[in-house]
């Protein structure tokens, strides 16, 4: 974390609870006013919930342990979602209390966490949240942005110089395939400038899930961009699609093993870096 | 008896057994992942036990 960002971090929040006033934290542009109880897609008002905290290290190994923080609620409705249900009912989860989120911050570093991580849910929906918590903690944290990189500007800038490393879950590969698996038509577009954005200030990984049967619609294409646009990037495959119990857009069956080599063999044809 | 699938709630675990034998949970907490562990010695998604002392000071 930046030190001098740190010190802004409080006044930030502030900045970011102003935008909860019309929400406009993210391309869905609700415009509800979240302060006043009002719920926009994200089904979230200005209360920020966590479901779960835990010290993980089935993340990338330059990451792990990583102490993991969930936040419920998202901006995406992903068919496959592996936490669909604290996203689809965020008001199940507790309220944070962020006097205690950073002692628990302090006792899993104690644990070994090399990294702290923010995740969801997506964190930009609760970025008011994030931001007084990252002025509580010590600046010397590494931040890890878990995030679909789907949300506008003034996230982006907010979150300038705190997060250290923006892990970057990069979805889909087109429009049709994002409509029809996140709801979200103009996700990818929108991702991939805020993933050119954001390594403009910190590092970046990108993460991209591959789904069974999206290797010339989704695969193929988010590979091009990188190696097009950021050849230097740090790239994760992940081969750990889980189909959800019901699917109507989503495929339904688990990646195979070859799937996934294939996948990393065109990856590394195309010169991109990739780590595990 | 419905025929759809059993939906998650908040709070809900849920364990999958392939037909080949791979056993997927779904985002397991730590208690989950301990299981994991106590199945295969080898799973790499615990990270070590290690000695701790609460520490409140921040």
């Amino acid at each position: 974390m930046d030190c001098r960002a740190h010190r802004e971090a409080i006044s930030r929040a502030k900045v970011a609870r102003k935008a909860l006033i019309r929400c406009n934290l993210c391309p869905r542009r609700c415009g509800v006013d979240r302060t006043a109880g009002e719920k926009g897609y994200c089904g979230l008002d200005d209360s920020v919930r966590c479901f779960r905290e835990m010290l993980y290290s089935g993340e990338e190994s330059e990451l792990v342990p990583s102490h993991q923080i969930h936040f419920a609620g998202c901006n995406l409705k992903c068919e496959f979602c592996v936490v669909a249900e604290w996203n689809e009912q965020p008001y199940a989860a507790k309220e944070m209390n962020v006097e205690d989120m950073v002692k628990k911050i302090s006792y899993r570093r104690n644990q070994g966490a090399k990294t702290l991580n923010l995740l969801g849910g997506e964190p930009a929906v609760n970025l008011h949240g994030i931001l007084e918590l990252l002025g509580r903690i010590k600046p010397a944290i590494t931040v890890v942005w878990n995030s679909n990189m789907y949300y506008n500007d003034i996230v982006d800038m907010l979150m300038t110089g705190l997060a250290d490393i923006y892990l970057a879950d990069l979805k889909c590969g087109n429009a049709d395939c994002a409509e029809a698996l996140l709801g979200a038509k103009n996700y990818v577009a929108v991702a991939r400038q805020n993933i050119l954005k954001a390594g403009k200030h910190a590092d970046v990984i990108v993460r991209h899930l591959i789904m069974p049967g999206h290797r010339e619609c989704c695969l193929k294409p988010t590979l091009t961009w990188l190696a097009e646009n950021i050849p230097e990037v740090k790239l994760s495959l992940r081969g750990n699609y889980i189909p959800p119990a019901e699917a109507i857009s989503a495929p339904r069956r688990y990646l195979k093993e070859e799937e996934l080599q294939c996948a990393k063999d065109m990856a590394q044809s195309m010169g991109l870096k990739l780590i595990e | 008896m419905k025929n759809k699938p059993y939906k998650r709630k908040p709070g809900d675990f849920e364990i999958r057994i392939l037909k080949n034998g791979r056993v997927v949970m779904i985002t397991p907490d730590e208690t989950l992942l301990e299981v994991a562990q106590a199945v295969d010695p080898n799973s790499s998604v615990l990270p070590p036990k290690m000695e701790t002392k609460e520490n409140v000071r921040t």
